[in-house]
Formats: C-alpha cells, structure tokens, sequence
C-alpha cells in the first residue's frame, strides 16, 4: 500500500515539477484519481528529446456500460497528438478513438497498459480543424465506471 | 534508482499498433441526437499552435512581442480577457524566450489577478514565472503558464463566475490568434495558413460570448467583440485548397489587432 501510495505521489511529482509549492489533487475525488493513473501512463511519453507537452486542461466524467461520449477539440496539422484515458475497473476494456469533422475514423497509433484500464491513442491529423475523441466502455462490465482523459501535444 | 523507479511506473506499454482499432466504428453520425458530448471545451493554448507553425521554419517570435500597458478598472469582463490576453503574451515570449517580456507578463499577472478574486492561487505560479525566466527555464515557465490559465479557471468555477472563465479563454485564444495571424501577414504561406481554419472554434467561442449574461457583456468593447468574431468567423474558414487567402490572412490579423488594443486601452 506504502509503495502505491508513493508510486502515485513519485508520479505526479515529476509531472509537476513545482508539486511541493502547490496544492496536491483531492486523491479521494475519483475523477483526479484517474487523471492521476493516466498521467502515469503518460510519463514515458513526456520525456527525452521527442517528448510531448501535456495540456493543464482534461475531461472526465462517468460512463454507463456500453455508452459511448464524444469531446470536441481542435487539432492543429503537423502536430501528433497522444489522448489517454483511464478508468478504474481492470475489466473496464475502454476504447478511445478519434474521429474527424465528418465522423470518420482517424487512423492512430493506440497503446494499452498492463491492467486494461488505460488505453491511449496518438493521432496525427491530416487538417487543420474540429475532431472528435470518443471514450466508450465495454458493454459487459456492471458498473458505471469514472473516467479521465488527458492529452498532450509535440 | 532506474529499478525503482520502474517498480514505481506500475503502468508499462504493452504494445502498439498503427491503424484502426477493431472495436471502434469506422464512422459516427454527428447529428445523431443520441450521441453524449462532454460539455467542457479546450481552447488550443497559442504554444500548440506555434509547435505546428514552427515545424516549418523558425519564425521571428521576438517581432510578436510588444509591451502594451493597461489600467484595471472595476469591469471584471473587461479584465478578464485582459487576463487570457496577458497570458497568450506569456506564451509568445516562452517561444521568442524573451526573458523580459516573460518576467512582465508575471508580474501582469499578479497585478490582474487581484481584482478577479483569484490571487492566491495565481501567486505561487506567477512567482516560477518570474523566476524561471530569469533563468531561462522555458520549460518550466511554459507549464507555469498552463497551470496558471488552468488553476483561474478552475478557481473561477469553484466560485461560480462562469461567465469569466469564458471570456478568459477568449481573451487567450485572441492573443494567440492575433500572433498567429501577424507571423502569417509578415510570411505568407499557403501550408502555414490553414493553421487559422477554425470556423468551429469560432463558432464554439461566439455562442459561449453570446451565452453570456448582458450585464457580462454591456458597452462598446463587448459590441466590438461580437462584431470581431462575426467577421472572423467568416474569415477563418480555409477554401477548397485547404488554405486562406493572403487577402483574408490580413484581414483577420488587423481585426483581431483592433480588438486586442481596444481591451488594452479601453
């Protein structure tokens, strides 16, 4: 428990560099938890010389099995883009996907993590303008599940 | 220290894959009224837009910097995309690493915050601005930028100010905007041009401004301002091409430059 608990604490520290001076996430607000996990998941990415730049800004919210939810954003041409998203349960299975101005697929790199409940997916768009990343939940799980994405740019 | 912080890093890549995930359809109906959008928007933070722009030749930042004063009066609309706007300047001076127009902008900050009721929370942050630009951190300084727009934000809701949120976050995607279009002015391209095709931001920005409560938005400067997006939002829509036009590039440099020095002088 004492090595989660400073697993989690190491994480958020290398994220923000300043994270003595400020004032650490409501750990027991599940939805900074998961924001939490993803951001570990994240780590690897947002260092060495091709690292990506995470964004302040994230999502989250509650999902009902089987649902799907859909954030607007606004992606920039030549730029790659990498989303994760996380979810409490191990059985969760998420999905995140991108999907263009006219609903269609954007073809992406995705990556999934030990444990099932984090799933990524970097994207590179092709134009300029609105997409679309869409977070669903498998529909065999029982739960409603909490869940945060998070993403970064380079 | 490698394996511990391996036995730390719990959450390990297994694997990756280009192309299309299986389970995931292959087209969405957008105007499926059963369809959940999450209501939060993001507006891109100008250094997202500059990386893009930059991936094609480096750009003369420095020329974007320009130290405009302002006088804070009791109209928290007003300063409030002051705020956005001090901010964006924050973020071009991280990418021209100027360090004195980034020390300036700490001190804006501070100097802003106090009327918006979100002092305490900003301090912190801007006191690593000031000081990390001092020292060249740009690194630091750019996350101390982010974190600073994002923890007003989330002070603002905490304390149910909406209607500010919005209108720092257009002051924000302004001042970037304006920048953007000034570099793009001065060194026209067709490629880089499309980096200001954003009819659905603009859309999104001119309902959160017009959603606004009037008394969030009385007077010329906010008439000015809804005038100003009107007429962006249909400027920055590209052509067949996938481009804007040099003609259009200028016009939305010299309205979103308008705009920016009646907030400041107003």
């Amino acid at each position: 428990m004492r090595v989660r608990l400073s697993a989690l604490l190491l994480a958020f520290g290398i994220i923000c560099a300043s994270a003595q001076e400020e004032q650490l996430p409501a750990l027991d607000n599940p939805h900074n938890y998961m924001k939490v996990l993803a951001q570990k998941a994240a780590l690897p990415t947002l260092q060495g010389d091709e690292k990506f730049i995470l964004r302040e800004s994230w999502w989250s919210g509650n999902m009902e099995p089987g649902k799907a939810k859909l954030i607007q954003v606004q992606l920039f041409r030549r730029n790659s883009y990498q989303f994760w998203l996380a979810m409490p349960s191990r059985d969760a299975e998420p999905l995140i996907n991108v999907y263009d101005s006219e609903g269609n697929l954007v073809p992406s790199e995705s990556f999934d993590f030990e444990g099932k409940n984090i799933v990524s997916t970097m994207v590179q768009p092709e134009i300029t303008g609105v997409y679309y990343i869409r977070v669903s939940l498998k529909t065999t799980i029982e739960n409603p599940q909490d869940w945060a994405v998070i993403y970064a740019y380079r | 220290m490698m394996s511990r912080l391996s036995l730390f890093l719990v959450v390990s890549v297994l694997g990756s894959q280009w192309g299309f995930s299986q389970e995931a359809p292959v087209k969405i109906d957008l105007e499926d009224p059963n369809l959940v959008f999450v209501p939060d928007s993001v507006i891109p933070i100008p250094l997202e837009i500059f990386a893009s722009l930059d991936k094609m030749g480096a750009q003369d930042w420095g020329r974007q910097i320009e130290s405009r004063d302002f006088r804070v009066d009791t109209n928290r609309s007003r300063t409030a995309m002051l705020f956005g706007l001090v901010i964006s300047e924050g973020f071009i001076g991280v990418q021209a690493e100027d360090k004195e127009s980034v020390r300036r902008l700490g001190r804006d900050v501070l100097a802003l915050a106090q009327p918006l009721g979100v002092s305490s929370e900003v301090e912190v942050h801007a006191n690593a601005i000031i000081n990390g630009a001092g020292r060249g951190e740009w690194e630091n300084v750019r996350q101390e930028l982010d974190k600073t727009r994002q923890t007003v934000i989330n002070k603002m809701k905490e304390n149910r100010d909406e209607q500010l949120v919005a209108l720092v976050s257009l002051g924000g995607w302004l001042g970037g905007t304006e920048a953007l279009a000034s570099v793009l002015r001065d060194n026209y391209s067709a490629e880089g041009s499309d980096l200001l095709n954003q009819p659905d931001l603009i859309k999104q920005l001119k309902s959160d401004f017009n959603g606004l409560p009037k008394r969030a938005r009385r007077g010329d400067l906010f008439t000015q301002v809804s005038q100003t997006l009107e007429h962006l939002e249909s400027l920055m829509r590209s052509d067949d091409s996938g481009a804007i036009s040099e003609g259009k590039v200028i016009e939305i440099s010299l309205a979103t430059r308008n705009l920016v020095e009646a907030i400041y002088e107003s």
